[in-house]
């Protein structure tokens, strides 16, 4: 029996899915980009920069495993970055008014779950395709949060535990980066081994089927959206903190970043198809790029430029490899 | 006596505005005020000082939010001017966009004052200086290092390339620097977009390539705090380093100075002197009094606990006093305007 | 237009096109192989074949959608080759595919004269003479429709009227179709037939692919049989039984079609619908259906045959009526329940409602059964695996490994999975919607025979269908419907093709 096709699903390896074949593209890019940067500035694998780098892929991370369940389910959330800086406000104020970080923290995960509910019901029940729906929930938010609190909120709490989720450290790691690296193992144990992962792809594959199948297809997506949401939670508390404010101003543009990352990674819009393991990918290759820009002292605008013919170029390849794969 | 001090100081914005009040027998009843992005915090505090001006003397200020659209900023004018209000003020979305507008306002007699940027054909405008702003900082910046940081000034600049005001006050904070230290240098030129979450990720990675500065410049207070928090998540002391912020907008420099040791220098921009400044402006020309076409606002560095000297704050409200700010000395003209920045 | 007798005399000499070791390799496989095809003008010529057989590959170099690797193509004697469609279409030949090529926004008129437009001076589009030409172009070929009626609106059978009308606007020689059937009622079948005779008698060439043993004996003069790319046969179709045109086709023999193995012993009802209406067709439908028969359900189209299997499933909302499964009723009425209480839907729409095409043959099939091999909500994949695995080699499913994209599947291979993923569920009762539309001769009847065999085993079968040979081979006991309403019930012993269709047309 010949299932090559599939090592990914080969129980038990780990190891075979980080080597499967449709994240050669990635990883021989994400390589080849680090040995260049490196041979130009040698700064750049310097600890420092290392985790400089990974404390930046943290917060992309976590919000893209969410988004990777909700692409996998055909469905999509525009609205992750508003939403961002509003819990980041809310968490702040919470925690000013309480003087409870666990609080504040609770505060930010269920506004923003709720933001992701709010979503999933409106996709599912009023049936308003995903990305217009998202792209009004941004609007209510990014207005919203102006009638909720016009100045960045400040720390008055001066609370340490507060200020450790962001800037915090457990030996020499930050703790953003613990965050990501747990939720982004939970993301993978339960896209690739649970029941409600492999729905995810059913739903996203074929919802008709799915629903034939006795599927609760809108009830999964739901649970993706406020999955998603909760993502977003974690993720705005590590930014309120990070920055030492609630900022409703931040997050402009994040979701973009966000999705790019995730489509990087091979997951396909149209849903079905995805890895967490490629959307980790695709959010170190854009970050290496955003640093490497930095670091090699190039003009910034070049931030915007050199991901967007990143994106192309391996996508591009992405389309040779399985071409090639179909011989 | 008094037609002569009148005549002494015709020329001099500041002591016009000082001694506004004696206008106050002509006053326009209506002055409507056309701003370009109301939800922005620095907008906010410059309607804030015109309604306070405007308090005084008896004049209701009026105000539209062209939320960044021009087309909505020419409706808004038109609607003021059919309402029948004494004076506009405006601060432009776009230049070229409203020239139509003061061209017809021309016509029509409608005296109109502009905040910010100047406009061909203007009468009068009412703006700080970006370059004079840096460059006093970058003054206090030098003194403070010679004093506390051994004489040394390595700079990452959290900037904003896109808008020349910003560059100005970036060029103007290093020059400014380099008289007191001439050896100062320029270790990271950034874009910082102006917004805290940019400018922490852009600086966080220049500090891994070289974190060897000891004075961080933002260019608006979000960019000296994203700065900062890069500092920080770095593991970084900040003894030995100086943070210079710009604007102090909002209560957010006011926390970072009383919190963080290092955040020492703010460059206060008094958007809600702006606003005063801007009203009485309007009062000189409705009352077809001669005024310059340019006229500065004040702006100063604040070192330490300065800023307690022009500001108040209970609670989530921070209040201005007006006494030590109107007492701040503005020049006639900038050192540079972004005139400069083209040659 | 028709010529003259001593012309077409000659004409019949010369075949209207001749293909001549044909050969056409992708990577990995050999589709063509020396594939050999002569046309007479005026003669319907049938390509038969399986699925995988090289039917598709020949029309499409026929239409010019594929180049030839080896092989000389002919035209009226000529040496030629086809560099794209449009170039096929200029040498007189068209193709009426499966999927209906047509712009559904513009008129039927618009549609026809696509290519190329009759101009006025000044180079605008002549639109009253568009229109004329349409109307007469129908009425060469018996066909009665508004040549300014918008494409998207009419039934799929007279849009291929349009298709062929396009093709004789075009002064086509040789007319290709490829499975026209497939969508039709039998009424439009006729009136396709008559179409094709007409073409006929104007000396036309038609290439009629089907799987449909009746229609090509019916309608074919010759038939070519292809097999694994290879050229097996061409006959008379004369020279042809229907036996012996299966075995070319499939290189073995079929004794029986429908072999009816289980002895007819039916049990209980185990499923009951009483009074059923949906907003959309359905109107009092009742019925029952016992364990260990098939309830075969005929109706023409539109008579709400798969209607009522969507909503008997849980699928399709239902304004009034009660649905029993075992003396419990569909309460709510969803999948989930439907699922749970045991009855489940193969679905006639493979591709939009029953495939993932994407993902590998092990999740298609594992798909409805998957919480039965989960535990604490983590799913055994050894379990899992090695379930699909024995009913892969069970029902005999064609796959290089589980993990094939089943979107590589045949058709039958395609449905094997399909009902496989409701056997591994375990239902009581099993609704089937034309189990075999788009499926080759030889996995038809190992479909049947695993249709008969689950009655066997006790489940209940409904089947729909509109094919009579399907109904009668398989079917216990006959329900037709007509628009919405069930117009009769019958066993399978007291009822004829006859008899059935009466009821179909009250």
């Amino acid at each position: 029996m010949t299932s090559e096709t599939l090592p990914a699903r080969r129980p038990g390896l780990l190891v075979g899915a980080l080597a499967d074949k449709s994240q050669v593209v990635l990883i021989g890019l994400l390589v080849i980009l680090c040995v260049a940067i490196s041979v130009a500035a040698p700064q750049f694998y310097s600890v420092d920069n290392t985790i400089a780098i990974l404390r930046q892929c943290a917060l992309v991370l976590i919000v893209a495993v969410g988004m990777t369940m909700l692409l996998i389910a055909g469905e999509v959330d525009l609205s992750v970055g508003a939403s961002l800086a509003f819990t980041g406000c809310v968490a702040m104020d919470v925690t000013n008014r309480t003087h409870s970080v666990t609080l504040g923290a609770l505060a930010a995960l269920a506004f923003a779950a709720a933001v992701g509910l709010f979503n999933g019901l409106v996709v599912t029940r009023l049936r308003i395709n995903s990305l217009i729906a998202t792209i009004a929930t941004m609007m209510i938010l990014q207005g919203s949060v102006y009638l909720y609190t016009r100045e960045a909120v400040q720390n008055k709490h001066q609370l340490d535990a507060f200020t450790a989720i962001g800037a915090g450290y457990v030996g020499p790691i930050p703790i953003p980066v613990i965050l990501a690296a747990v939720i982004f193992v939970l993301g993978y144990v339960a896209l690739r081994f649970t029941l409600f992962g492999r729905y995810l792809y059913a739903v996203g594959a074929n919802q008709k089927a799915a629903r034939l199948s006795g599927l609760r297809a809108e009830r999964l997506k739901v649970i993706a959206f406020v999955i998603t949401g909760l993502c977003v939670g974690v993720a705005g508390l590590v930014l309120c903190s990070l920055m030492n404010a609630g900022q409703p101003t931040a997050g402009r543009g994040f979701e973009l970043t966000v999705i790019a990352a995730v489509i990087l990674g091979g997951t396909s819009l149209a849903g079905g198809r995805g890895t967490l393991v490629g959307t980790l990918l695709g959010v170190l290759l854009l970050k290496v790029i955003d640093n490497g820009i930095i670091i090699l002292r190039w003009n910034q605008d070049l931030q915007m430029v050199v991901p967007g013919i990143v994106i192309v170029l391996a996508t591009w390849l992405d389309i040779i490899r399985r071409k090639a794969d179909a011989r | 006596m008094k037609k002569m001090l009148l005549g002494l100081l015709a020329g001099s914005a500041i002591a016009v505005l000082a001694v506004g009040s004696a206008y106050a027998e002509a006053a326009p009843k209506k002055i409507g005020y056309v701003v370009n992005y109301a939800t922005h915090e620095w907008y906010q505090n410059v309607i804030k000082g015109m309604k306070d001006r405007g308090a005084q003397l008896g004049i209701t200020v009026e105000v539209k939010d062209a939320n960044l659209d021009a087309a909505k900023q020419i409706a808004a004018a038109e609607d003021f001017m059919s309402q029948g209000v004494d004076v506009l003020i405006i601060t432009p979305v776009n230049e070229d966009a409203v020239v139509p507008l003061l061209r017809r306002a021309k016509q029509e007699g409608m005296p109109i004052v502009l905040e910010g940027n100047p406009v061909k054909g203007m009468t009068t405008l009412v703006a700080i200086c970006d370059y004079d702003t840096g460059y006093h900082a970058g003054v206090e910046a030098g003194k403070y290092a010679k004093e506390k940081l051994g004489g040394t000034a390595k700079v990452m600049n959290v900037g904003l390339p896109l808008l020349s005001a910003t560059v100005l006050r970036s060029k103007g904070f290093m020059d400014g620097l380099k008289t007191e230290i001439p050896g100062a240098t320029l270790v990271h030129d950034l874009d910082g977009g102006g917004n805290p979450d940019r400018s922490f990720e852009v600086s966080a990675a220049a500090l891994a390539q070289n974190g060897d500065i000891n004075i961080i410049y933002g260019i608006n207070d979000s960019s000296s705090l994203g700065g900062l928090q890069a500092w920080k998540a770095a593991g970084k002391s900040q003894d030995g380093l100086l943070v210079v912020g710009t604007g102090g907008e909002g209560l957010a420099f006011i926390n970072a100075i009383e919190k963080e040791p290092s955040y020492r220098i703010e460059a206060a921009m008094f958007p809600e002197k702006v606003g005063f400044t801007a009203v009485d402006a309007a009062v000189k020309l409705y009352n077809k009094e001669e005024v310059p076409t340019w006229i500065v606002s004040p702006t100063t560095p604040m070192v330490g606990e300065d800023w307690q000297k022009y500001y108040s704050v209970d609670g989530t409200t921070r209040t201005i006093k007006w006494d030590a700010v109107n007492a701040v000395v503005a020049p006639d003209k900038c050192m540079q305007t972004a005139a400069d920045l083209k040659k | 237009m028709r010529a003259d007798p001593l012309e077409t005399a000659k004409e019949a000499a010369v075949p209207a096109l001749e293909m001549r070791g044909i050969g056409k390799r992708f990577p990995g496989v050999i589709a063509l192989d020396g594939v050999d095809l002569a046309l007479a003008p005026g003669k319907v010529h049938a390509l038969m074949g399986e699925n995988g057989a090289g039917k598709s590959t020949l029309i499409k170099i026929l239409a010019g959608v594929y180049g030839k690797d080896t092989g000389t193509i002919r035209v009226g004697g000529r040496e030629t080759e086809f560099r794209s469609p449009r170039d096929a279409l200029r040498q007189g030949i068209k193709v009426v595919f499966q999927e209906i090529a047509l712009i559904s926004e513009f008129t039927v008129a618009e549609n026809i004269f696509l290519e190329e437009y009759p101009r006025i001076a000044g180079g605008s589009i002549d639109w009253k003479r568009i229109r004329a030409e349409a109307a007469a172009l129908f009425q060469r070929i018996g066909f009665d429709v508004d040549p300014a009626a918008k494409t998207g609106d009419l039934p799929v059978s007279q849009q291929q009227m349009v298709e062929i009308a396009r093709a004789l606007a075009h002064e086509a020689r040789i007319v290709v179709m490829d499975e026209p059937t497939s969508s039709l009622t039998p009424k439009e079948v006729e009136l396709l037939f008559v179409v094709i005779r007409r073409l006929t008698a104007l000396g036309i060439a038609v290439v009629y692919v089907s799987h449909k043993l009746d229609e090509v004996f019916e309608i074919a003069d010759e038939v070519t049989v292809l097999r694994d790319g290879r050229h097996i046969s061409t006959k008379p179709i004369g020279a042809h039984t229907h036996d012996s045109l299966i075995h070319d086709m499939i290189g073995r023999r079929i004794d029986n079609l429908f072999p009816r193995v289980r002895r007819h012993s039916p049990g209980k009802a185990v499923l009951t619908v009483e009074n059923l209406s949906t907003d959309a067709k359905l109107k009092g439908v009742s019925f029952e259906a016992r364990a260990g028969e098939v309830l075969g359900f005929f109706g023409l189209m539109g008579a709400g045959r798969t209607e009522l299997a969507k909503a008997i499933v849980g699928y399709d909302p239902i304004r009034s009526g009660t649905i029993r499964i075992d003396g419990t009723p569909l309460v709510p009425h969803d999948t989930r329940r439907a699922v749970g209480l045991g009855i489940g839907l193969l679905t006639e729409d493979r591709k939009t409602e029953g495939l993932m095409l994407e993902l590998p043959v092990l999740q298609n099939m594992s798909l409805a059964s998957l919480s039965a091999f989960a535990k604490a909500g983590f799913v055994d994949e050894g379990r899992e695996r090695s379930a699909v695995q024995s009913f892969v080699d069970r029902f005999r499913v064609k796959t290089p490994g589980l993990g094939q994209a089943i979107k590589n599947l045949s058709g039958g291979n395609q449905q094997k999975v399909l009902l496989a993923r409701w056997l591994m569920r375990g239902l009581k009762v099993i609704v089937v919607d034309e189990p075999t539309r788009g499926i080759d001769v030889g996995a038809k009847s190992e479909i049947f025979a695993l249709i008969d065999q689950l009655a066997g085993e006790g489940l209940a079968v409904i089947m729909m269908t509109s094919e009579m040979p399907e109904l009668l081979g398989l079917s216990d006991r006959i329900a037709v419907m007509a628009e919405g309403r069930i117009t009769a019930v019958m066993p399978r012993d007291a009822a004829t093709q006859e008899i059935i269709l009466n009821a179909a047309i009250a």
